[in-house]
């Protein structure tokens, strides 16, 4: 039987549960049920029968949790367990006279990193195994279902299609609010699925059909590709000490018809269906033919959750995660100083970008390892979509691989090279892909030379099966300095790819403005423009004020913002941004009624920071005059540091800094403020937040006298390197965040290896960087035992490094029994430590 | 056998939804300042608005789940301390003292889902004093979450039943390993949500596996929190003197 051609026809019909009828079998508590392929094969065999003559045309092995991780250690071989469920199926379709096989692929019962602690490689080789397996045993279709993570599911499908030619299907387990247990929903499912070529697509487990009919719709709704929907036969309920479910053949059967008439194009069971609700459904399915499935052509993004819609309303991608000329980004990358980089993602995130640009090309670095890097980091902390931006087509394919959903790819060209190494990506893997109307005669210069580019992109994509929903023309501009009509060309081919090509487009809208003064009053203009001619997507700064000005007042005048709604949230209230390091007068006036700090004396409407001075008469102070605390702007210094206000600090900051060194702001004003802090946190009067606030404020302030110790040539050089680490097998990292801002706020250079580090990569770090100090957390007293290794292997191989170690579960003399040099009862001792191993601050 | 029956009969369903409309969460914040270890209740207008924040933050991204079975139990009291617990058998002294007295136990896992697990990780990287209010805000949710559940189970239960404070792996001599026995009995990947890592670990963290025994006797503290743990110098206890 040719499943596919089958359910282009009819609706085709899968089987039921094989855990339940195992269970009536007599499966014991702790069996795992696969062996039973091989102690009990007739018992399998029969089940698959059953299932086959009430009407199955599908049958899939009992192999769900057939995978390494779970029959590691045990005596049976995977390969014997994949075998019997082969020879077990075969038997009853021989039997039967009709049936094909499916391999069935379960869930790892892991979760992957980052959320989790397993590598994303490493489950995809865990499947890739099984499939391998499942194939020399004569798998006829892949069948990967109860999936509750999209990263997995992407695990699993890219297994299959790497090992195998046959059909795959990817069932995932959505709850009632419509969402799978990391967020994902129907949209973002099929988005991704398609993405990676699957052949059909749906939902089973965990409801019955009557609240998964929903779900269906909404899956019907979005796929191109058939949708396969096996519900559980109700909710499961306790009798006896087993787990029964709720609704009978009958009603299981009833209800599946609206699923059917919501156009659904195969159908089966889950939990606590047997092979009579599957005879009843056969009667259900009976005689009627398979739904028409139209191609849907709307152009989703999605990560590993959330799903972002490109047509109708214009997006914003974010462009500052980009190191072209920020010597600030550059520098945090090659650092590898993730903090920097997702506090710009969150920034953009906040300011209301839908996607964010990842552009991580460094000369001298290594691209691939830092785009992969910085995406994984970047899904682990926000739901927004991401857009991959390399040149290099080695880190994109790197990128798109290990990306959670359905990525935003830049770029591709009408350059036939470029579509040569792209599309094969895009094809594989999935993905928007951005296309520039250049070719090899670079960008034409007239509207119909980009449109013609653009044809020639959607063109070649088609051969890859690419279709024109999951490109994004890029019309590019030409500045207007330099070509008077540079604008109205883009906008007029924007306009066409709408009109003529019936394609989507996106824009770098800056480019319109190089070489001109003030070109934030040029790219807010065209920015406009752009949108009035329908530009689908923007790549801006949602930090501009100026840009997102134009955003949401054009949306208010196209009639996109119901009752004005988004822009009097963001317009009321608003003011205008103020130079670095200006303050409102007003907000100065409230922070020292707020907080009691002394008073400046002079008035204005706004207090200027200019290069002059911070205000129109002050007099030129010098360190030495402004020396004492009696000074109100280093008065002010310390109450920001003490009460924690991050804002304010770095503010207080860029204003000292016209009247005293960077460096004696650290030690006359912020070290003794974290100190003052210290001391009141060691004897009990602030608490844990007010002590981080401050070390965030501390921070904040830092990050500005940074700036000005590196220009002005004075010594910037921070105390010592330290590393911090969580301990292999640890993944929870909260302590070692603690500690390093503090630490930070100190000014240590703080190398941090993040969480489920192994001994060999603590000893590596170490000795490269020659680090006097290391670290160690661990949370568990599972994982102490990882610590107490990675201490053995530090004093073997680095014997000179010193280590401090904390966490939930030590203590004091269990520091001392692994040899640890010093245990930190909490944050603030491990700062006593790293000036003890240092030397103090001055 | 009877007793046993006595929750079945009772409680059937064995999913307790979260109704975030007529029973939303309820987090007290004094349960809050105590794991943040502001002890006298009293933290400064600073930290008193970030919990607000906070709260109202993860107010939105809970997604409240959970799974319980009932089981017969049988309390042995052997030499090894051998609690059989209908689907898993284990050998725990202070396990058997909660239970001892019993006839059936539910088994239970819940979790208050994986959304909260990435604002933890969001703010733990970019703001970390939020980060440890929000640590402390989503386990007074979970608890809370878990109060409920009892709650529930207890208004189900028949006359003349009453149940014990929930006990979890790695409460004193409880084997933190038994967490395997119990996903494998509950499903609980599947039916919850909750993964365990290879260092047994539950994700989404703020997950909460534990048996509640039921017997005739009216032991009046259905719900213990911390006091039951041995380490009564810990900064966090509850009611330390």
């Amino acid at each position: 039987m040719n499943i596919l051609e089958e359910m282009k026809k009819r609706i085709v019909l899968f089987d039921g549960a094989m855990g339940t009828m195992l269970q009536r079998a007599g499966i014991g508590m702790g069996e795992l049920p696969e062996t039973w392929n091989l102690t009990h094969p007739d018992a399998v065999t029969q089940i698959h029968r059953e299932y086959l003559n009430a009407g199955a045309d599908i049958i899939g092995t009992n192999t769900f949790g057939a995978n390494r991780l779970k029959y590691d250690g045990n005596p049976w071989k995977l390969e014997e367990i994949v075998d019997g469920a082969f020879r077990c199926a075969k038997k009853a379709v021989e039997e039967s006279g009709h049936g094909a096989i499916a391999l069935d692929l379960g869930p790892t019962g892991r979760l992957l990193k980052p959320m989790g602690d397993l590598d994303f490689e490493e489950a995809v080789s865990i499947y890739a195994e099984i499939v391998r397996l499942g194939v020399k045993s004569g798998a006829e279709a892949i069948l990967i279902e109860t999936m509750s993570d999209m990263y997995e599911l992407k695990a699993a499908v890219l297994a299959a299609k790497e090992n195998s030619d046959l059909p795959v299907f990817a069932t995932s387990v959505f709850d009632e609010s419509g969402k799978m247990l990391t967020g994902g929903t129907p949209k973002a499912m099929v988005a991704m699925l398609e993405g990676l070529r699957v052949d059909a697509l749906g939902t089973n487990c965990s409801l019955g059909p009557v609240q998964m009919l929903k779900t269906a719709r909404e899956l019907v709704k979005y796929a191109s590709v058939p949708v396969i929907v096996t519900p559980n036969a109700g909710l499961p309920r306790s009798e006896n000490g087993t787990t029964v479910y709720d609704i009978d053949p009958e009603e299981f059967a009833s209800a599946m018809k609206d699923m059917l008439d919501a156009g659904v194009s195969a159908v089966g069971g889950c939990c606590g269906t047997t092979p009579e609700h599957i005879r009843l459904l056969k009667k259900v399915t009976e005689g009627r033919r398979a739904p028409a499935i139209t191609e849907k052509t709307e152009t989703i993004v999605t990560s590993y959750a959330a799903a972002q819609t490109i047509g109708g309303q214009s997006v914003i991608v974010g462009e500052r995660i980009n190191p072209t000329g920020k010597k600030k980004m550059a520098q945090a990358l090659r650092d590898k100083d993730y903090g920097y980089i997702l506090d710009m993602a969150l920034e953009q995130q906040n300011k209301g970008a839908h996607i964010l640009d990842v552009n991580v090309g460094v000369p001298g670095t290594d691209e691939k390892a830092a785009l992969c890097e910085t995406i994984s980091e970047l899904q682990s902390i926000t739901e927004l979509p991401l857009e991959i931006d390399t040149s290099d087509f080695g880190a994109m394919e790197a990128a798109m691989r290990l990306y959670n959903g359905k990525p935003m790819v830049n770029s591709v060209s009408g350059k036939q090279e470029s579509m040569d190494a792209v599309f094969p990506l895009v094809k594989k893997y999935g993905g928007v892909v951005v296309g520039l109307a250049l070719d090899d005669d670079g960008i034409p210069v007239t509207a119909d030379g980009r449109i013609r580019v653009a044809r020639k992109i959607y063109q070649e994509a088609a051969k890859y099966g690419i279709p024109k929903k999951d490109i994004i023309i890029d019309c590019l501009c030409l500045t207007v300095s330099a070509d008077r009509t540079g604008a109205l060309v883009t906008l007029e081919a924007l306009k066409r790819v709408h009109e003529e090509l019936g394609g989507k487009t996106i824009l770098g809208v800056s480019n319109i403005s190089f070489g001109l003064p003030q070109r934030m009053i040029i790219n807010q203009t065209f920015y406009t423009l752009a949108l009035q001619n329908g530009l689908d997507a923007a790549i801006i700064n949602p930090c501009a004020d100026g840009m997102m000005r134009a955003y949401y007042s054009f949306r208010v005048l196209a009639a996109q913002d119901d009752n004005c709604e988004d822009f009097i949230r963001v317009y009321s209230g608003y003011r205008p941004p103020l130079p670095k390091g200006a303050v409102w007068e007003e907000d100065a006036e409230r922070y020292l009624k707020e907080h009691g700090m002394p008073s400046e004396q002079n008035k204005g409407t706004l207090i200027e920071a200019d290069r002059s001075g911070l205000k129109a008469g002050r007099k030129e102070g010098t360190a030495a005059d402004a020396g004492g605390r009696s000074d109100p702007d280093k008065e002010r210094m310390v109450m920001c540091v003490k009460k924690g206000l991050k804002e304010e600090a770095a503010k207080s900051a860029g204003r000292l800094l016209k009247i005293a060194s960077a460096l004696d702001i650290i030690n006359e004003c912020m070290i003794p403020a974290l100190n003052d802090v210290g001391k009141d946190f060691e004897t009990g009067k602030v608490f844990l937040p007010q002590l981080l606030m401050s070390a965030e404020a501390a921070k904040s302030a830092f990050e500005v006298l940074k700036d000005n110790m590196a220009s002005s040539g004075e010594s910037g050089e921070k105390r010592g390197a330290v590393i911090l680490a969580t301990v292999k097998g640890d993944i929870h990292d909260i302590g070692k965040n603690i500690v390093k801002v503090l630490l930070e706020s100190y000014r240590f250079d703080v190398i941090d290896l993040g969480r489920d580090v192994p001994p060999e990569t603590v000893v590596r770090t170490a000795i490269e960087k020659h680090v006097k100090l290391v670290g160690l957390s661990a949370l568990m007293t599972t994982t102490v035992a990882n610590m107490e290794e990675t201490i053995r292997q530090l004093h073997e191989e680095a014997p000179s490094v010193k280590i401090m170690v904390g966490g939930a579960v030590m203590t004091e003399s269990y520091a001392e029994s692994i040899h640890a040099d010093r245990y930190c009862r909490d944050a603030m001792a491990s700062v006593e430590y790293a000036e003890e191993v240092f030397g103090p601050s001055h | 056998m009877q007793y046993f029956r006595g929750i079945q009969e009772v409680k059937a369903e064995s999913i307790l939804t979260y109704d975030p409309v007529h029973a939303p969460l309820k987090v007290s914040r004094r349960e809050i300042f105590r794991y943040l270890g502001i002890r006298d209740g009293k933290p400064d207008p600073q930290t008193s608005s970030l919990v607000d924040s906070v709260v109202g933050e993860l107010e939105k991204v809970i997604r409240p789940r959970e799974f319980h079975q009932a089981y017969p139990l049988n309390v042995t009291g052997d030499e090894r301390h051998t609690v059989d617990l209908g689907c898993f058998q284990t050998h725990s002294r202070s396990l058997e003292k909660n239970l001892r007295g019993c006839s059936e136990v539910i088994v239970f896992a819940a979790t208050i889902g994986s959304g909260v697990d990435m604002l933890l990780r969001r703010y733990g990287l970019t703001e970390p004093s939020r980060g440890v209010v929000m640590q402390a805000a989503s386990a007074a949710f979970i608890e809370s979450w878990c109060d409920q559940i009892n709650d529930r189970l207890k208004a189900a239960l028949k006359e003349g039943l009453y149940l014990r404070p929930r006990f979890s792996p790695g409460y004193g001599d409880f084997p933190l390993e038994d967490q395997r026995d119990i996903f494998r009995a509950l499903q609980v990947e599947k039916r919850v949500g909750i993964v365990l890592t290879e260092s047994l670990l539950m994700l989404p963290s703020k997950s909460v596996t534990a048996v509640i025994g039921a017997g005739k006797e009216d032991l009046s503290c259905v719900r213990e929190g911390c006091e039951v743990c041995r380490k009564a110098d810990c900064l966090y206890r509850r009611n330390r003197l």
